[in-house]
């Protein structure tokens, strides 16, 4: 197990500098999250790690190692792509030994490890397939046993399940993180999706504009995230983020509030407001308010709650929940 | 309604398409079985007496076999010119379509050059003799290779286009030097495309008549094109025996097409990586 280490990394293509200076400390075995908006630079700064795009200024180390010029195939990683790159014309076994066959490894090793890795994943029945013949999560646990066999110290994953079903991402998150828990490797994780960040991470790294936000574990950053960028990134539904005047009466910069922490009443309380939409979720529903002196709001309820559109009610916060911002 | 019409339709224009590809042919296999003055007067009818066989032994031992001395050095150029370019164009297009830079920028003016403009003959040659390449199969193989370069190459670098990206990153974290990331990932997949250059410019150069011509002239170089001046002069064409000639030129690169004519298409049409 080995930790990573990026002290102050920087990424130029041409003029245009797309990481701005990233420092940050990886923990051998922890399971890291870079979560972000498109094109905030993750995929970037994922390529840097795994040795895919130079650095333009910085040193990245790998178990304390310093491997900021080192080839990818030398740094102890391996990669499991969006597209999951799996070569065309191979078998699944092939795909999944290409590594062990470059190396020149004896066929006997090659063909113990594919198979231990094939078990582990389920595929034994799909070693001699090509990849066009795999469904889209067959396809992505055979990117994750090619990964295995390399016996890397870091993972590295590139939004992994975003060419899959809602109901097959939920099931190779759950895979991703058993895979985790059993082999207790580092792994550095992309994803555009708070959901898959949440679930996952032991650290999540919130980046927006190739820039760090924050850094801390899924419910350190859901409690007490450090700008409004975080707070409205982290946590779904979104939370309610107002400037301007309700803000200054609130005494900050940007006041934030996340639906979960509001109460409606129909008699009294803090901002009123009429309803304008509820979606029923079954066991919550989301009301949509037009608060008077705020604006639009979310507020989380039961679902049953006995509300109706047009409405008029009252929007209080729970106290201890409310976030002030200074930006 | 509408079903029959563009049934109709259908008929009419394979009918028109029959009629533009295999009247030609019928009259060459016409030709081909008549007597010398029956074949002089160019008619479309048929033979009175079929002398087929006769035509067939007589175009075939013109000469002192010259017909089979000139498929066999047409083999030869063929297929070590196709042989090179394969391997040159996709190497070549790889590296031009995966790095580019001021060189590649350079190459691929060059390859536009190479594609529009005609080839200049007299310095050519002038070349070749210069270098001693001139009348040598080494020398035709060479201008062979070099005419057909820039549209070898393009056709493999649109072609790897397609190729993601990916497979090549994939293929350099396990471990693969770009040399095996060629060999071993991207040479592969070109198989459709590699197909469809292989039938394109056997055909093409097979069936070269100016090249032979300007470049390889002399007795034993003869390539089949070049047979075919054999029943031809100013005063005597021997019209029956040119049509045999033509008939057994055009059936190897006929068969070839026939039978590779579903690769071509789908080498120029499909990408590498399928769903
Ligand atoms: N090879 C490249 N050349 C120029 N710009 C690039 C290149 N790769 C990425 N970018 C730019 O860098 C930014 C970040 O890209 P990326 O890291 O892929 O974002 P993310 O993965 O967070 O969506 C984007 O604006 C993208 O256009
Ligand atoms: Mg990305």
């Amino acid at each position: 197990m080995s930790g990573v280490q990026l002290k102050n990394i920087r990424k130029s293509f041409g003029a245009l500098e797309i990481i701005k200076g990233i420092d940050l400390e990886i923990a051998p075995g922890e399971f890291t999250v870079f979560v972000g908006p498109s094109g905030c630079g993750k995929s970037t700064l994922l390529r840097m790690i795994a040795g895919l795009e130079d650095v333009t200024s910085g040193a990245l180390t790998i178990g304390g190692r310093d491997v900021t010029d080192r080839e990818p195939s030398e740094r102890g990683i391996a990669m499991v792509f969006q597209s999951y790159a799996l070569y065309p014309h191979m078998t699944v076994a092939e795909n999944i030994g290409f590594g062990l066959s470059l190396a020149r490894r004896p066929k006997a090793e090659i063909d113990a490890k594919v198979n231990a890795a094939a078990d582990a994943l389920q595929l034994t029945h799909l070693l001699d397939r090509k990849p066009k013949a795999l469904s889209g999560g067959q396809r992505q646990r055979v990117a994750i046993g090619r990964a295995i066999v390399r016996n890397p110290q870091v993972f590295l994953f590139d939004e992994p399940l975003s060419n899959l079903d809602a109901s097959l991402r939920a099931q190779m998150r759950l895979e991703i993180a058993d895979l985790h828990a059993r082999l207790k490797t580092t792994m550095i994780y992309v994803t555009h999706d708070q959901v898959e960040a949440m679930t996952m991470a032991d650290k999540i790294v919130v980046l927006n504009g190739g820039k760090i936000e924050q850094v801390g574990s899924p419910m350190a950053l859901y409690d007490r995230p450090a700008t409004p960028f975080v707070a409205g990134f982290i946590g779904s539904p979104r939370m309610n983020l107002y400037q301007g005047a309700f803000a200054e009466r609130a005494g900050c910069r940007t006041y934030g509030i996340r639906p979960e922490h509001i109460t409606l009443s129909e008699t009294d309380g803090r901002w009123p407001g009429t309803v304008r939409h509820i979606e029923r979720l079954g066991a919550d529903a989301l009301v949509y308010l037009d608060v008077e002196e705020a604006g639009p709001m979310v507020a989380r309820s039961e679902g049953h709650a006995p509300v109706a559109i047009g409405q008029r009610l009252w929007a209080s916060p729970i106290a201890g929940h409310e976030h002030r911002f200074e930006i | 309604m509408t079903r029959t019409r563009r049934a109709t339709t259908g008929i009419i224009a394979l009918a028109l398409a029959g009629i533009i590809f295999v009247i030609p042919f019928v009259f060459i296999g016409l030709q081909a079985g008549k007597s010398r003055t029956e074949a002089a007067m160019l008619a479309f009818s048929l033979p009175k007496a079929w002398l087929f066989w006769d035509n067939f032994v007589a175009v075939v031992t013109a000469r002192d076999y010259q017909l089979l001395l000139a498929f066999f050095n047409s083999s030869l150029i063929t297929v070590l010119s196709v042989a090179a370019l394969v391997v040159l164009s996709a190497m070549v297009g790889y590296v031009m379509q995966r790095r580019p830079s001021a060189v590649t920028g350079l190459a691929q003016i060059f390859l536009l050059v190479g594609l529009m403009m005609p080839p200049a003959v007299v310095p050519t040659i002038g070349l070749l003799q210069s270098i001693g390449l001139f009348k040598t199969m080494t020398g035709m193989i060479l201008i062979q290779i070099a005419y057909n370069l820039s549209f070898s190459t393009m056709l493999y670098r649109a072609f790897i286009a397609t190729i993601p990206r990916d497979l090549d990153e994939a293929a350099r974290i396990d471990g693969a030097k770009p040399r095996q990331i060629f060999f071993r990932v991207i040479l592969p997949l070109l198989k459709p495309v590699t197909v469809t250059n292989i039938v394109v410019q056997s055909i093409a150069i097979f069936n070269d008549f100016t090249g032979p011509l300007y470049y390889l002239p002399g007795r034993d170089n003869v390539t089949v094109q070049l047979t075919l001046y054999n029943f031809q002069s100013a005063y005597a064409t021997q019209y029956n025996l040119l049509f045999m000639n033509i008939l057994l030129v055009t059936i190897p690169p006929l068969i070839v097409f026939i039978f590779f004519n579903r690769q071509i298409v789908a080498g120029m049409t499909a990408g590498a990586v399928k769903g």
